[in-house]
């Protein structure tokens, strides 16, 4: 019940912040990487580099498809709306050199790939921010 | 058909207009074609060129997302992709697309064997940033497929203009045939065949009328009317010239006048019949007759002159005439004159004719004009002329002088008038042939006019020879004349001057000789006086003298003098005569006998006349006042009478002083009653009515003709003081006066005697009977304020006792 509740809430929450979501980029907190610039967002979501500046491989997180962060991280990050990252990522696909970033089904998936996984790079909403992740990149409002 | 063979033959022929044209219309057509195929290959090349770069530009467009994305993701197999799609474009040879870092596709379209083209670079940016440069593609397009675009379009050019080409060739020709080769050909034919002179003329090919062509044939036309109106005016000319020059021929032919032509150098090339005539020539040159005649070889007088007038006429080159003589056939010197007239070509035409006869008349009348018809001497003219050509003589051989001598008869005035013309002619024919006697035959003896006559005594200069000569005249002249058996004594006065000495030209020779003659004249006649230069002071003085004259009388400067008379018989002052002084200013006293001849000659003695008159007049008003019954006796002149001293004149002066006319006397001389016999006859005759008194003065000096005392109304005679100075007892002068005075008692006339000078005079005379005397005895003339005084010595004179 405690966690139906909970769901409910982060859905709440979700829908709420759809309206008003405010996406920030987050590392595991076990990573040594403090900070990230925009242009090395871009590169490590948009499948041009797959490493941290401090070394070691970089794994981009998605949030969900539908997921009105999503839209709104790519927003702000290179002024695309999704339909044409998709476009992006099928010119892309076929030749298999580099992939989209991880997709998660959930947002809490996100955050479950982003503890498991040390070289995670996400962008979450950033009312979920806790003490497991580090924000390495906040978008100018 | 035929015409079009024969225009093609036309076309054919080498130098034919047609050819000429065409080969032009080809040549230009050609080089105009090469030009534009070069222009056109060029803008081709440009265009294809330009062309394959924006085909490539809009191929690099139409890929650009996916490159860019390619490039982003460093995407091998997706530029793989994109370079064989470009490549699949014929234009592109080959492309090659990097990203900074690696070289991700390049691939290239076989091997080009072309020049190495330009390369289309563009750069690839970000996808997701427009300033992020993400890589670049360079694409390599193919040359040779440009080449190839470019020949065809060339080649596609060349044909094109080769067809024009031909097209305007054929069509030139075409039109060249039809409008020009064809109608000229047609106008060259139909010239052949025409004959302008029967009115033919070209017809104006069809659809020509206002073409060049149809110009042509005008204007050809035209010329032939032109010319076949030259060739009739020719041919009409040539008949007027032949008719002309038989016309002449017959003038030449039938001629008084002698003409010729001959050239420069004066050879006669042809005459007339009448020149051949004059000189007694052949009628006509001979044909090819070797001998030639020269204008110069005729018998002139002087050939030189001849060939001195051919050389004037043709160096002037203008028309000369001059008189020669020539022999004639009959061997007599005649005169012809001569017009030489350039006629061009170097020939010069010549008229002669005779004129012997004009110049023998010409002749006649120029000596008539130069000689005097009395005498048959030279007259003035002649004398000139004769002058003349001594100083010229002279000038030129500065040898030759001459003297001339002027010689006038002294009473030969008197001669003609007392005697008549006839007698003075008579004179002048004997003085002639003596004056001719006296001189040689070189010398010149002229008459210029009345008595005076010239002598030009020609090498003569020395002054004693001349006077030798003077004085064979003057003895020559001095032969009793005879005239109707009647002896006439005359004299002759003679001036002369030596050339070159006393004078340069003719005019101042013959004054000074006239000047000497004067001087002769006035020193009594019957001598000689060599021209001086005083006499032409003496001249000078004279003018002085006039010019003083003229204000004298304004001035007050003429006096009158009182000379007293005495009547011996009632012994007492009865009168006196009134003389006339000249109280000159720088002169002095001048004497009437200087001034009174000058007087008369520059017309002031009648002003001087009535002065005396009235001055006279005036004095004896004065003494009647003081009761004193004086007569005056008073002068006249010759001049005077009868009009510039009238009776009325005389008479209006009496009245007007309230003078009897008896108490005023006129002497005048016989010479002034042999002037004019009749006038003065008249004039006494009116004054002696009158009531005035006639003195006859210097009675026995003159001719003293006793039959003048009976025609002359004269009261009383003036014997001449000559007489009376030189009377001593029985002397002739003494028997002389004795027998005046007889006379003029025996006639009823009183008789005065001038120049009493002596007391034995006196004596004398009263004893002769004589009624008055004057002279220096009693009184000299005295002004009128003296008179009184001479009054009161004459009284005491008269008051001595006889001894």
């Amino acid at each position: 019940m405690q966690v139906l509740l909970l769901s409910l809430l982060v859905a709440l929450l979700g829908t709420g912040a759809a309206v008003n979501a405010e996406p920030v980029v987050v590392v595991n907190a076990a990573s040594t990487t403090q900070q990230l610039r925009q242009d090395e967002v871009i590169n490590i979501f948009l499948g041009r580099y797959r490493s941290l500046p401090s070394g070691g491989g970089a794994v981009p997180i998605d949030q969900p498809e539908s997921s009105a962060l999503r839209a709104e991280f790519y927003r702000r990050l290179v002024n695309k709306e999704l339909n044409q990252i998709n476009a992006y990522w099928s010119r892309l696909i076929f030749s298999g050199r580099t992939s989209p970033p991880l997709q998660a089904s959930s947002a809490s998936e996100v955050i479950q790939l982003l503890v498991a996984n040390p070289g995670g790079v996400a962008y979450v909403e950033r009312s979920q921010v806790d003490k497991r992740f580090r924000i390495v990149l906040e978008f100018p409002r | 058909m035929k015409e079009l063979s024969r225009a093609l033959s036309a076309l054919l022929r080498p130098r034919g207009v047609l050819l000429h044209s065409t080969l032009a219309v080809i040549l230009a057509s050609t080089l105009a074609a090469l030009v534009a195929v070069g222009y056109t290959a060029h803008a081709t090349s440009q265009r294809a060129y330009l062309a394959s770069q924006t085909r490539l530009n809009e191929l690099l467009d139409t890929i650009e997302g996916t490159l860019a994305v390619a490039c982003f993701a460093k995407d091998q197999t997706l530029a793989g992709e994109l370079a064989q799609g470009l490549l699949s474009n014929s234009d592109v040879l080959g492309v090659s697309i990097a990203t900074g870092q690696e070289t991700l596709t390049d691939m290239h379209r076989g091997q080009s064997s072309g020049p190495p083209a330009m390369l289309l670079k563009r750069q690839v940016y970000s996808p997701f940033d427009r300033h992020k440069q993400v890589g670049e593609i360079l694409l390599t397009p193919d040359p040779l497929v440009i080449e190839a675009r470019i020949r065809e379009e060339v080649w596609f050019a060349a044909i094109q203009l080769s067809w024009q080409l031909a097209m305007v060739t054929f069509a030139v020709v075409v039109m060249m045939l039809l409008f020009i080769v064809r109608p000229m050909k047609a106008i060259s034919d139909r010239l052949h065949q025409m004959d302008p002179a029967a009115g033919e003329r070209l017809a104006t090919p069809q659809g020509h009328a206002s073409t060049e062509i149809g110009q042509l044939v005008e204007d050809i036309n035209a010329l032939s009317d032109r010319l076949v109106s030259a060739l009739a005016t020719e041919r009409k000319l040539r008949l007027q010239g032949e008719i002309d020059e038989k016309r002449y021929h017959t003038i030449f032919d039938n001629a008084e006048s002698g003409l010729f032509l001959i050239d420069s150098q004066g050879l006669l090339t042809s005459w007339n019949p009448a020149f051949a005539r004059l000189f007694s020539i052949l009628p006509q040159p001979l044909p090819n007759d070797p001998f030639v005649l020269t204008i110069g070889q005729l018998p002139w007088q002087s050939p030189s002159q001849m060939s001195e007038l051919v050389r004037s006429a043709v160096e002037q080159n203008q028309a000369v005439a001059q008189d020669f003589q020539y022999v004639n056939p009959q061997g007599q010197l005649n005169w012809i004159n001569m017009v030489l007239s350039p006629v061009g070509d170097n020939l010069l035409q010549g008229v002669v004719h005779d004129v012997s006869r004009l110049k023998e008349s010409e002749a006649y009348a120029r000596r008539q004009v130069i000689t005097d018809s009395l005498t048959g001497l030279v007259n003035r003219l002649g004398l000139e002329e004769r002058l003349q050509a001594h100083l010229q003589e002279f000038a030129a051989t500065k040898i030759g002088g001459f003297t001339l001598l002027m010689i006038n008869l002294d009473e030969f005035r008197q001669v003609n008038e007392g005697m008549g013309l006839p007698a003075g002619d008579n004179i002048l024919q004997s003085t002639t042939s003596r004056l001719s006697a006296c001189i040689k035959s070189e010398d010149t003896l002229a008459r210029l006019a009345a008595d005076n006559f010239c002598i030009i005594l020609s090498g003569v200069t020395q002054g004693e020879v001349v006077e030798r000569i003077a004085n064979r005249i003057l003895q020559a002249i001095r032969q009793t004349y005879f005239v109707d058996g009647s002896p006439v004594n005359l004299h002759a006065s003679i001036g002369i001057t030596l050339f070159p000495n006393d004078g340069f030209d003719v005019p101042m020779l013959l004054r000074q000789t006239e000047l000497a003659l004067d001087s002769a004249k006035s020193a009594g006649g019957d001598t000689q006086v060599f021209f001086d230069p005083t006499l032409t002071e003496a001249v000078e003085y004279r003018r002085h003298l006039e010019s003083d004259l003229r204000s004298a009388i304004q001035k007050n400067e003429l006096v009158l003098f009182f000379q007293p008379i005495i009547d011996l018989n009632a012994q007492r002052l009865s009168g006196a005569e009134a003389l006339i002084r000249w109280r000159h200013p720088t002169r002095g006293l001048v004497s009437p006998d200087s001034f009174i001849p000058l007087a008369e000659k520059v017309g002031l003695i009648a002003e001087i006349g009535l002065f005396v008159v009235d001055r006279a007049c005036q004095q004896l008003l004065s003494w009647k006042n003081q009761g004193l019954d004086y007569t005056l006796s008073l002068n006249v002149s010759g001049r005077q009478i009868p009009d510039r001293l009238s009776p009325d004149m005389l008479n209006s002066v009496v009245q007007r002083y309230g003078i009897s006319p008896d108490r005023l006397a006129l002497e005048i001389t016989e010479g002034v009653m042999l002037h004019d016999v009749e006038k003065s006859l008249q004039w006494l005759g009116a004054v002696h009515r009158m009531g005035f008194r006639v003195y006859l003065d210097d009675f026995g000096t003159g001719y003293s003709s006793l039959s003048y005392l009976k025609l002359f109304p004269v009261d009383t005679l003036k014997v001449d003081k000559s007489f009376v100075q030189d009377m001593q007892d029985d002397s002739n002068e003494y028997k002389l006066v004795a027998a005046i005075i007889a006379m003029g008692r025996g006639l009823g006339l009183e008789i005065v005697a001038e120049g009493v000078e002596l007391k034995s005079h006196l004596t004398a005379l009263k004893r002769m009977g004589c009624h008055y005397a004057q002279g220096y005895y009693f009184s000299q003339p005295v002004p009128a304020e003296e008179f009184a005084a001479a009054a009161a010595r004459v009284a005491e004179l008269l008051a001595q006792p006889e001894t």
